[in-house]
């Protein structure tokens, strides 16, 4: 059993933020609504990014998978190996700018897909393929 | 790269023949094969009949247009030719019935369709789970049938269903049930659902008295609370309670006469408007068992026959909106891998008395435990939770009109609804307690919660797939969680509200023991 602790996907909820500030700043409004919005987004991603660090985890044992996300609600999920139907790898414009990548593992549910987010591309690399294997190892046909 | 595609390029030969030495063997078994699957096994055309249908329905889909272009030629001055804009779906619909064939062969169902961007669909015969026939006025008048194969995929892009649009009705009946005598049964799944009786066996048969219910269905309320609400709500919005008073009124009865006699209009018109839906979707209505599967059959003008693998059968939902519970009936539901989002398929029993439901349900989960055994509540603090929650917005809402009224001068008629709401939320709230609860027996997560909608869900163990614990920081100052245990079926999952977190814990791994060398112990890491 092992556990890794996910890397920073704080940096771009923090980008696609002041992005979202920025557009609004063009927005011809009262000024001080503005600013009362620049302050409450700078504390959102003062804040959030790190909660949701501090929360991120994920785990992949012999037979599930488990992840836990979230920063106000908590959500962890937990899928057996043997239900797993598929396992994608993206990696989205701005995870690539830092390098990242996120797994995805779906069953056969839609309430139960899990998503790993901010992986290292290497990492998320590695997980994909033993996630395969290890899926692909298990009897049924995921339901 | 190259040696790749060398790599490719040498093994071909070898692929073909295998594909020759197991075509081979596939045409053997065919032939030994039932009937009307060995009769499919070539690329054909669904039933010549349904030329006159499909033309039909383009021209029905296309009618907005088609009137838009009447309209338009008309105003334009042109002479007969917008006529001729008719002719478009029916060149569409003949179309549609030539480029659409199929064929039952070599172990898979195959369809293909379209003309300009053209689709290949297919699946193995093993991965069929539920064989629908349906048939519109228009396919039964034509003597006609649809099958749709249900494989259990999650897409619902409806070119990516395996329909079988127009086959004559008993051909379609004979491959409904070879299509899934031949779909083998998978040993070790809901195995002790029912015992096997040699034939059909009735569970359910329509009972006209149930009619009764149609009413006080969810769809017949929600649509009458809907208007009414809703009506009330815009006049409040235009301010129109306020002017009432100073309104000329022509109609020579007073005003709450005229609401009152309004609101019973209402109250008929939805009445009998659900009376009927409940004609039209459940006349008939048949849920029989025979070896392998359910079958049900209802409908008026569409009939639709659905049969479902007893392995797919994940359990059931009994559905009590306040309306019916009040008078003492339910719904039932299945929870059916593979059935997709079209939950009203997947409906087991109209509303109906309650004791007949939950008999029903209990043959059908081949235990009576899960349907009537007592669940455990949720405690104080999910109690709590119940409370504030129902309470708390409207007291907002209450508070925010009172400043409303106190600021801007309104009426003091405006507090009466909000604090109406508050009065009816503290019983929904206690009612809400009253049906929160889970339990684990026999093999089934039972869950229950609602009041509103209230439902009882029933799930097999061995088709939960999945658990999600999700709790906000309310729940967690609170050591409470809400449990989801997710499955392929049904409404993809099934909710435990605001169960304490331990009992939570405790109840995934006395479900799924498996499961608990990961969870439990991260669980007990966190604490």
């Amino acid at each position: 059993m092992w556990l890794v602790g996910c890397l920073g996907e704080g940096m771009v909820t923090l980008a696609i933020l002041t992005g979202a500030a920025l557009a609004w700043d063009s927005f011809p409004a009262r000024w001080w609504l503005v600013g009362a919005a620049v302050v409450l987004v700078l504390g959102y991603a003062a804040v959030v990014p790190q909660w949701r660090y501090l929360v991120h985890r994920w785990e992949v044992s012999d037979t599930a998978v488990y992840t836990q996300t979230g920063w106000w609600a908590r959500e962890r999920r937990i899928a057996p190996m043997s239900r797993i139907q598929t396992v994608d790898y993206a990696e989205g414009a701005l995870s690539r700018l830092f390098g990242l990548a996120t797994v995805t593992v779906t069953t056969a549910s839609a309430a139960g897909a899990l998503r790993i987010e901010g992986l290292d591309k290497a990492l998320a690399q590695r997980l994909v393929d033993e996630l395969t294997l290890k899926a692909d190892a298990v009897e049924g046909d995921a339901t | 790269m190259s040696e790749a595609g060398d790599g490719v390029d040498g093994r071909e030969p070898d692929a073909d023949r295998d594909d020759a030495v197991a075509l081979r063997a596939h045409q053997q078994q065919v032939s030994a094969a039932p009937a009307e699957l060995a009769r499919d096994a070539e690329w054909q055309r669904l039933d010549p009949r349904m030329m006159l249908v499909h033309p039909v329905r383009e021209v029905i889909r296309f009618l907005p247009v088609l009137l838009g272009l009447f309209v338009a030629g008309t105003a334009s001055g042109g002479g007969a030719w917008q006529y001729l804009g008719v002719l478009v779906p029916i060149t569409v619909g003949l179309l549609r019935y030539l480029t659409t064939s199929f064929r039952i062969a070599q172990g898979r169902v195959e369809l293909r369709r379209g003309l300009v961007s053209r689709h290949v669909l297919s699946t193995p015969l093993d991965r069929v789970r539920t064989v629908d026939v349906t048939a519109s006025p228009i396919h039964r008048a034509l003597g006609l049938a649809t099958v749709r194969i249900g494989t259990g995929t999650a897409s619902t892009d409806s070119d990516e269903r395996l329909d079988l649009d127009g086959l004559p009705a008993g051909r379609a009946r004979g491959l409904r049930a070879e299509l899934l005598h031949v779909a083998p049964t998978q040993n070790g799944e809901a195995a002790a659902t029912s015992p096997v009786d040699a034939e059909e066996r009735v569970v359910l048969r329509f009972d006209l008295a149930w009619l009764r219910f149609a009413p006080l269905t969810g769809s017949g309320a929600v649509i009458a609370a809907g208007l009414l609400g809703g009506g009330a709500q815009l006049l409040n919005e235009l301010g129109v309670w306020s002017d009432l008073d100073t309104r000329d009124w022509s109609l020579g009865i007073p005003i709450w006469v005229a609401l009152v006699l309004a609101a019973l209009g209402l109250l008929v018109g939805v009445a009998v408007l659900a009376v009927l839906g409940y004609l039209v979707t459940n006349w008939d209505f048949r849920l029989s068992h025979s070896p392998g599967s359910w079958h049900l059959s209802r409908g008026l003008l569409t009939t639709r026959d659905t049969s479902i693998d007893d392995e797919r059968l994940a359990g059931v939902t009994v559905g009590e909106p306040l309306g019916l519970r009040l008078a003492g009936a339910a719904r039932l539901s299945a929870i059916v891998t593979g059935l997709g989002s079209e939950a009203s398929n997947a409906a087991l029993a109209p509303p109906a008395p309650r004791d007949v439901v939950v008999d029903v349900a209990g043959r059908v989960l081949g235990t009576d435990t899960p349907g009537t055994c007592e669940l455990t509540d949720h405690g104080p603090a999910a109690a709590r939770r119940r409370y504030t929650r129902a309470i708390g917005p409207a007291l907002a809402v209450l508070a925010a009109a009172l400043l409303v009224v106190l600021g801007a001068g309104g009426s003091w008629w405006l507090l009466i609804l909000p604090a109406a709401i508050v009065a009816a939320t503290v019983p929904l709230a206690a009612d809400r307690v009253r049906s929160l609860g889970h339990t684990l027996v026999d093999g089934y997560v039972v869950a229950r919660s609602g009041s509103l909608n209230r439902r009882r869900e029933a799930l097999a163990v061995d088709h939960v797939i999945g658990w999600t614990l999700r709790s906000t920081w309310f729940q967690r100052r609170q050591g409470l969680t809400t449990l989801v245990a997710t499955t392929a079926g049904g409404r993809q999952s099934v909710t435990v509200l605001d169960v304490p977190e331990t009992r939570a814990v405790e109840l995934a791994r006395l479900a799924l023991p498996e499961l608990i060398g990961a969870f439990g112990r991260r669980v007990a890491d966190r604490d």
